[in-house]
């Protein structure tokens, strides 16, 4: 082949272009520390890595959510609690009083005051706040739910939180269900996402590691039997007594009692008994509700935080750079320039004209 | 000596000319005298130069002539289409993926707690933020069909001052030619030039007898014809289907009375070629999936905000104020007026007077999992989906034209091996008359001398 001089230059020209637009390109990626810096370096990895940053911001979001709904559910809780010790504190009384035996008009008179006290106690729980949102109102959040005779001014509202892609669960029980005893079965339709998902928790968000499969509907009474332990033995026995649609009254017992102490009827105070147990069972079990969600919550916590590891270690295995493999490939670059840079030299140098003295 | 002269001056041209672009060497044509004589005697007559040509094949430069135009093309689109990357790349700044997912981490906070106006307030900003970056990719896209726009007018002036020159190179060959002459350099040039406005723009070109070319550049713009150059303008129209408005239209025109022929879409190649693919294709679709993208989200978004109550327990509001058109939606869509004046004003409950009623709130933050484009994606999925096709696109430009660019090269060298210069040529040709013109300087002198020997009979 007839060699001219300018092929010899363009050779050496795009040559070292090339050396030196590979050495550009990898010292980039030595300083962003990333293989993808744009679209185009690798189209397939920059949409996953996108997706993958959606999930891991979602997920982020999610346990946030479920660390308020936590707040919210424990508080809960704590007060359901203490409205346990006052029905079992009233029962007590009751039985204390319900006999002829060790009771009389004015010791029951005298009960009858305390019992007052423990309904003053109960609207007290009824009406507990968390920041500026009361517990057990419903959706009205911003007013007291109960007035002081213990009359209902909330709604059956669940407040529910979205805690992954799929599922959400309320994070409050309302006040018209563990006090009042309303729509305690769950029959109610689910009146806040119009999916036909069950109040408590939704689907497929219930319990076990993997959530996903687990498809049945199961109603928050029977999550309660079986997802939770409960305080009390002798309030597992009683759960039947509550398989009704209409519970029980938590005020009007307290205040059925207070009226029968204080007309020193026997058979008032015996006839509490068993209404008090079963307010006792109405409360316990939404306890129960209330610690199926929180162990849900928990598992979802554990799910969460892995799946934000896994998309982050997709995302960095998608754009970041293998350092040992970018060093090498950068040395390599680098001595590729170099023999170019000498074999130009050596190349450009000669010509007849050298030797023609 | 004479022929030697015209050899040393053609190698001294060859050497000057060692890096001018489009050059071909040039080489004497040296052909013998006629001999005279009669019967069995014959003279020869020495030699004379017969014409100085050039080294060169007309079939590889129309094929390189052909393949650089390919390269401008992919040139051109590659360009255009590292700048449009650039708008989506978010390996470094914030973009609309993010965006998107702040406003929607947002409206979930606001679910968790809809009586605080905190959480609302950041709804609202991250609302004017998305908006905002709908906007900014909207305007960086118009910005660079802009850009494109300037690109292409400029080239076409390229274009139409190269075509005249052609022409006038067109008359000076003929002229060259018709006395017989090989019009070298001008050649050179012209086919240079031809090749250059290749670069550009999709030509079709011929030499005809009379030594003159004819570029056609499209399918019907005839731009040189004999010794005429016509002219290709650009003028901004407005808006179509496949380019915003006031985008330039090419137009040829044949004569100043005549009126000018819309020839946009006959330029398929060349630097144009690219450039144009880009701007009616790459960037409008682009545009068209972000304001789909910006529609859908504003009118999913509003049709489950109007099921909702605010604080003031009213219903049937809009969160964003939904632009007319799908067209240009991105740039157009913005929050409502009374919910940048009030953030009370978001509707989040799905009844009257309950504070921290959220099912509205959870509901829109459900928009993010849900197929809003067309039913068939996500907000994400159609989002990551177009930045991974501008990848794509991008890099094939790229790969492209980084290929067609080694074909050139290929070329390039190959007729470099033919026509090139070569120094050590030039040099050993030097020599080589060098020595033939001291020859020749001797055998005059020989002449002279046995001259004077001749006139020196008679003294002697």
């Amino acid at each position: 082949m007839r060699i001219a001089d300018k092929m010899n230059y363009d050779q050496v020209n795009s040559g070292l272009q090339k050396n030196r637009s590979e050495l550009s390109e990898l010292q980039n990626q030595a300083a962003t520390q990333k293989r993808v810096n744009k679209p185009s370096d690798d189209p397939l990895a920059t949409t996953r890595v996108l997706s993958a940053r959606t999930n891991i911001n979602a997920s982020q979001q999610y346990l946030k959510n479920i660390n308020q709904a936590k707040t919210f559910l424990e508080y809960s809780d704590q007060s359901l609690g203490e409205l346990t010790e006052i029905l079992v504190r009233a029962k007590e009384l009751a039985i204390g009083q319900s006999t002829d035996g060790g009771a009389n008009a004015a010791s029951r008179a005298v009960t009858a005051t305390e019992v007052e006290q423990l309904i003053g106690q109960s609207v007290h729980v009824g009406n507990r706040k968390l920041g500026d949102r009361f517990l057990f109102g419903g959706y009205k959040t911003t007013d007291a739910p109960f007035d002081p005779r213990g009359d209902y001014r909330g709604d059956s509202g669940e407040i529910r939180v979205a805690i992954n892609k799929e599922a959400d669960v309320s994070i409050n029980v309302p006040g018209s269900r563990v006090f009042l005893g309303q729509g305690i079965r769950g029959s109610r339709g689910s009146a806040t996402t119009g999916s036909g998902l069950s109040p408590g928790v939704s689907p497929n968000s219930l319990g076990g590691p993997s959530p996903k499969n687990e498809a049945p509907l199961r109603g928050p009474a029977q999550a309660a039997a079986t997802d939770s332990a409960l305080p009390t033995s002798a309030a597992q026995t009683q759960l039947s007594a509550t398989w009704r649609n209409e519970g029980t009254n938590v005020f009007a017992v307290l205040q059925d009692l207070e009226v029968s102490l204080r007309t020193n009827s026997k058979e008032g105070v015996q006839d509490s008994l068993d209404r008090l147990d079963e307010a006792l069972a109405q409360v316990v079990l939404a306890r129960a509700e209330v610690g199926s969600r929180l162990a849900t919550l928990n598992s979802g916590t554990e799910n969460l935080t892995k799946g934000v590891i896994d998309s982050k270690s997709l995302a960095s295995s998608m754009e970041d750079v293998d350092t040992f493999e970018l060093v090498s490939n950068l040395t390599k670059s680098e001595s590729t320039l170099k023999a170019s840079l000498e074999s130009s030299g050596k190349l450009i140098q000669p010509s007849l004209l050298d030797f023609l003295r | 000596m004479m022929n030697s002269q015209t050899a040393l001056q053609t190698s001294g041209h060859n050497i000057a000319n060692k890096s001018t672009e489009g050059f071909s060497r040039q080489r004497v044509e040296i052909q013998t005298n006629l001999p005279i004589g009669n019967g069995k005697t014959r003279y020869g007559m020495g030699s004379k130069t017969a014409a100085v040509t050039r080294v060169n094949n007309s079939f590889l430069e129309r094929q390189i002539g052909n393949e650089r135009s390919l390269a401008g093309f992919y040139d051109g689109k590659a360009e255009a289409m590292a700048r449009v990357e650039q708008v989506y790349n978010e390996q470094q700044n914030k973009g609309l993926n993010q965006f998107v997912a702040d406003f929607f981490s947002s409206v979930q906070e606001m679910a968790n707690n809809p009586e605080s106006l905190a959480t609302r307030t950041q709804v609202r900003e991250t609302a004017d933020f998305l908006t905002k970056d709908f906007k900014r990719v909207h305007s960086q896209l118009t910005d660079i069909t802009r850009d494109l726009d300037q690109q292409i007018v400029s080239q076409l002036e390229e274009v139409n001052s190269m075509a005249k020159e052609v022409a006038n190179l067109n008359e000076k060959i003929q002229q060259v030619e018709l006395s017989g002459g090989h019009a070298n350099d001008e050649r050179d040039r012209r086919e240079l030039l031809v090749k250059q406005i290749g670069d550009r723009i999709n030509i079709r070109w011929a030499e005809g007898k009379d030594s003159t070319v004819t570029i056609t550049a499209g399918n019907s713009a005839v731009l040189v014809a004999g010794y005429d150059a016509k002219r290709l303008e650009a003028k901004g129209t407005p808006e179509t289907d496949t380019k915003g408005e006031g985008s330039v239209d090419i137009f040829y025109i044949n004569n100043e009375r005549a009126a000018p022929v819309a020839v946009t879409s006959q330029f398929v190649g060349g630097k144009i070629g690219g450039l144009l693919d880009v701007r009616d294709k790459v960037v409008t679709e682009l545009l068209t999936d972000l304001d789909k993208m910006a529609y859908s989200f504003a009118a999913n978004l509003n049709e489950v905000h109007r099921q909702g109550f605010d604080v003031y327990n009213r219903t049937n509001l809009d969160f964003f104020e939904l632009p007319q058109n799908l067209r240009h939606a991105s740039a157009n869509m913005k929050v409502s007026n009374s919910i940048l004046e009030d953030v009370g004003r978001i509707a989040t409950g799905g009844q009257m007077a309950s504070a921290g009623d959220n099912r509205v709130a959870l509901k829109m933050a459900r928009l993010q999992q849900d197929k809003v484009m067309g039913g068939e994606s996500t907000l994400d999925e159609f989002y990551n989906s177009v930045v991974g096709k501008v990848g794509i696109q991008a890099k094939r430009a790229e790969t492209s034209s980084d290929s067609q660019r080694d074909i050139v090269k290929q070329l390039a060298n190959i007729r470099e091996s033919i026509s090139g210069v070569s120094l050590d040529e030039e040099a050993t040709k030097l020599i080589e008359y060098q020595k033939s013109f001291d020859a020749s300087a001797r055998l005059i002198r020989t002449a002279d001398e046995m001259f004077d020997t001749v006139l020196n009979l008679k003294r002697m």
